[in-house]
């Protein structure tokens, strides 16, 4: 191969070049990003024409489920911080990368335990699928597909974390690495959005 | 993952130059990462879909022009939520029927057609890489695709059999089990469509990071080939639009089988919501399935006319156009299910807007033939009677796209002789013609020139005996979706165009016979193809054929745009894009 052709061989050897993998990444994340911009556009829709109908569970509105999912959304929001500093150190191979990983795998599983106690709240209240008229239909597919990723999310952390203690991150190649990091940025700021029309509006 | 795809890459590219090692039988045909071997994967694998999805519609066309007849030999062997025992389709089998034949159509055989194979296979060839940027994912494509064809035509065997609620599925019909009665079908064309959008996206994704970061030295944007821009920008289509279908489907499967009420108007849902989101992926989608043919009819064309492509610029600035009005017309497809007056204007006017790319394509298209050398082959034929097809598949769409006339013509034939004018006189016509065009290059031998004209004449006839009569059809009030047309007084005059058109349908099918002969024939027995029979100027003629792993046994450069035929100046009548134009040569596009 010439080297001036971008081919993924030279992936990622020098810094100013272009990096297919982090491309590739982005243009799926364009796609996820769609995904839920369907899911969000489709609740603001059904929302807006309820009116009245739109009836949020009392399991949901009182202060131990907010102050929960509050601390919940903390943890979310700091394990992305947590997972960057983490990508540095491993990269590099300096101290406390692992710990940081480990931290925002931590952080990752709080977010996602706290989901699963919150959704059997909500069944042991009444509250389901089925149940909860049309807010119940949104608040659980919502969700539920966001806590698919975060949990995807996760296994690409532990992936990480195996990877790092077999020493395969180096420099020059930490593609997965970096991927997950995007990954887990991109579902951080989605659990933004969904907080802030679930919750908060 | 990503290391691994790293590593696979560069230990097989290394490989192919230095020593082959042998890849084992299961590396090689079924999980190959080889962007060539996906696109055969993908070949005959659509191949097969399009005769069930063939049959299918001959299904369809027996029960219209003979309701209540048994169905002739296979009668009594079909599901009985299917036939009668006496053997004869009934209407809810019919719905099926219909169903899944626009579902297998549309998401098994034209996307897979010209994403699956020609994406595959024509873009890193193209544009001088080695594969796909991302090999792993791309034979995960391939099998996720494979997967969803699974998926949906299973089906057939499950209790109440295929889904019946049409392809677009429209709530609340889709949503209730007690209103469609295919609970388990509408279940799985939900997972169905899902997978296969999964099995989009890895592909999209393939093909957008392929042709930003991997083309070859001197390969300018404005230098890629039509194809790989039509490809490109179809990339972008399925990437925003399949995920909002997904997101659909999803909903839908919960509202089938958790009991919510996303679609339900009982209960605050929305089934208007399910259309909304249905054709915002929807009508992308017929841009999916329409830039590709219109990019592989314009490199045929080209190719046989001897003459570069009329306006490269224009060509590409209206594929641009259209991709981004595509995303703001969906609600044409919803005049007739209630909608704000102004809304629909503001709708009939985005969708009457794409009519001007539309027309610059068709004009240049003519421009490129005009005055050219032509060569009658067989890809020629297909690519202009695409050309043709489409004008009138395009026309009855401005007919569709005015408010006042599409509330009459709607929901009735008039629709069905559109769409098929679309789809299969253009993008399947496109299709057939690539298939002969890129034969010699995937196999390394000619199809039989005589039998392509013969299957090339027979489609093009029963193709129109077919479809053209559906209009009248349409206007003579016959609704679509109907399983038994003399049932109704107003129709019953026009029974003897129904079987005019079912008559021609078979033949239409039969046509395919040739078709199948010869390339199954010339696969093993055909003669050897040199390197570029065609004498065509794109990078793919100047590797053999069929090309080996790695493509490229040296990284090509480019050193001009990819339609330079009868240049001005030169001996030669084409001047391939990987030869520098001689000192006197004037060619079209630097």
């Amino acid at each position: 191969m010439q080297a001036s052709v971008t081919t993924i061989d030279e992936l990622p050897a020098h810094p100013g070049g272009p990096n297919i993998i982090r491309f590739g990444m982005f243009t799926f994340l364009a796609s996820e990003a769609m995904l839920f911009a369907g899911l969000i556009c489709g609740y603001m829709v059904l929302r807006g024409g309820a009116g009245a109908g739109w009836q949020m569970p009392e399991a949901l509105k009182n202060a131990e489920t907010m102050i929960k999912t509050i601390i919940a959304t903390l943890c979310l929001i700091s394990s992305s911080f947590t997972l960057h500093f983490a990508e540095g150190r491993l990269i590099r191979h300096t101290k406390g990368g692992i710990g940081l990983l480990l931290l925002t795998i931590l952080l990752g599983a709080i977010f996602l335990t706290n989901q699963a106690l919150e959704w059997s709240n909500l069944h042991n209240e009444g509250f389901w699928f089925n149940t909860a008229g049309i807010m119940g239909s949104s608040f659980f597919v919502l969700t539920g597909f966001h806590g698919l990723h975060v949990f995807i999310g996760v296994l690409l952390l532990v992936t990480s974390l195996l990877k790092a203690l077999g020493g395969k991150f180096t420099p020059q190649r930490h593609g997965f690495l970096e991927c997950t990091g995007l990954y887990w940025h991109f579902v951080d700021i989605v659990w933004v959005f969904l907080f802030t029309i679930l919750y908060i509006l | 993952m990503a290391e691994t795809i790293v590593h696979t890459v560069r230990g097989e590219l290394h490989g192919s130059h230095a020593h082959h090692p042998e890849l084992s039988f299961f590396r090689k045909y079924i999980w190959s990462e080889d962007h060539k071997t996906i696109a055969l994967q993908y070949l005959f694998t659509t191949m097969f879909f399009l005769l069930v999805g063939g049959l299918l519609a001959m299904g369809v066309r027996f029960q219209l022009a003979f309701p209540g007849a048994p169905v002739p030999l296979i009668g009594t062997l079909l599901p009985s939520w299917l036939v009668t025992s006496a053997g004869a389709i009934q209407p809810g089998g019919y719905n099926g029927l219909v169903t899944m034949h626009a579902t297998a159509m549309v998401f098994l055989v034209i996307m897979p057609f010209l994403i699956g194979v020609f994406g595959n296979y024509l873009i890193p060839l193209q544009i001088g890489a080695p594969d796909m940027a991302f090999p792993f994912f791309n034979a995960l494509s391939y099998w996720l695709f494979f997967l969803s064809g699974i998926v949906l035509l299973s089906s057939f065997f499950v209790p109440a059999g295929f889904p019946a609620s049409g392809w677009t599925s429209y709530a609340p019909l889709s949503a209730h089990a007690q209103y469609n009665g295919t609970q388990a079908g509408q279940s799985l064309w939900c997972v169905g469509l899902f997978i296969n959008g999964l099995a989009s996206i890895a592909g999209a994704t393939n093909y957008i990071t392929t042709v930003i970061n991997m083309r070859a030295p001197g390969m300018k944007m404005f230098r890629l080939p039509l194809p790989v821009w039509a490809l490109f920008i179809t990339a972008i289509l399925l990437l925003l639009a399949v995920p909002v279908l997904s997101a659909a489907a999803a909903m839908l499967f919960c509202d089938l089988n958790f009991g919510t009420s996303f679609f339900s108007a009982s209960n605050y849902g929305q089934p208007l919501l399910w259309q909304h989101l249905f054709w915002f992926f929807g009508h992308p989608e017929v841009y999916i399935m329409i830039l590709p043919a219109m990019g592989i009819a314009s490199e045929i064309l080209a190719v046989n006319s001897r003459k570069p492509i009329f306006g490269y610029k224009a060509m590409v600035y209206a594929l641009v156009s259209i991709g981004v009005l595509g995303f703001i017309v969906w609600g044409h497809h919803m005049f007739v299910s209630g909608m704000n007056i102004l809304l629909s204007a503001t709708f009939s006017f985005s969708t009457m807007v794409i009519a001007v790319p539309s027309a610059i394509k068709t004009f240049n298209w003519m421009g490129t033939v005009w005055g050219g050398s032509i060569r009658y082959t067989t890809p020629m034929c297909f690519a202009l009677a695409f050309v043709s097809m489409f004008v009138i598949g395009g026309l009855s769409g401005i007919f569709m796209a005015a408010t006042p006339v599409d509330l009459f013509i709607h929901h009735t034939y008039f629709i069905v002789a559109h769409i098929h004018y679309v789809l299969f006189g253009g993008s399947l016509f496109a299709v057939f013609g690539a298939i002969y065009f890129w034969f010699p290059k995937m196999f390394g031998r000619m199809m039989n020139e005589t039998w392509g004209k013969i299957h090339f004449a027979l489609a093009f006839i029963f193709f129109n005996c077919t479809f053209f009569p559906m209009h009248n059809l349409g206007l003579n009030g016959m609704m679509r979706r109907i399983a038994d047309p003399p049932l109704y007084d107003h129709l019953r005059s026009s029974q003897p165009i129904n079987i005019f058109v079912s008559v021609s349908a078979f033949c239409l099918g039969l046509s395919t016979i040739p078709f199948l002969i010869n390339f199954f024939y010339s696969i093993f027995k055909g003669p050897k193809a040199p390197k570029n029979p065609w004498e065509s100027t794109t990078l793919e003629w100047t590797v053999p054929s069929p090309p080996g792993h790695g493509n490229f046994e040296t990284t090509p450069t480019v050193y001009h745009g990819p339609y330079e035929y009868s240049v001005p100046g030169m001996d030669k009548d084409y001047l391939p894009q990987n030869e520098p134009a001689p000192e006197k040569a004037r060619i079209a596009v630097h």
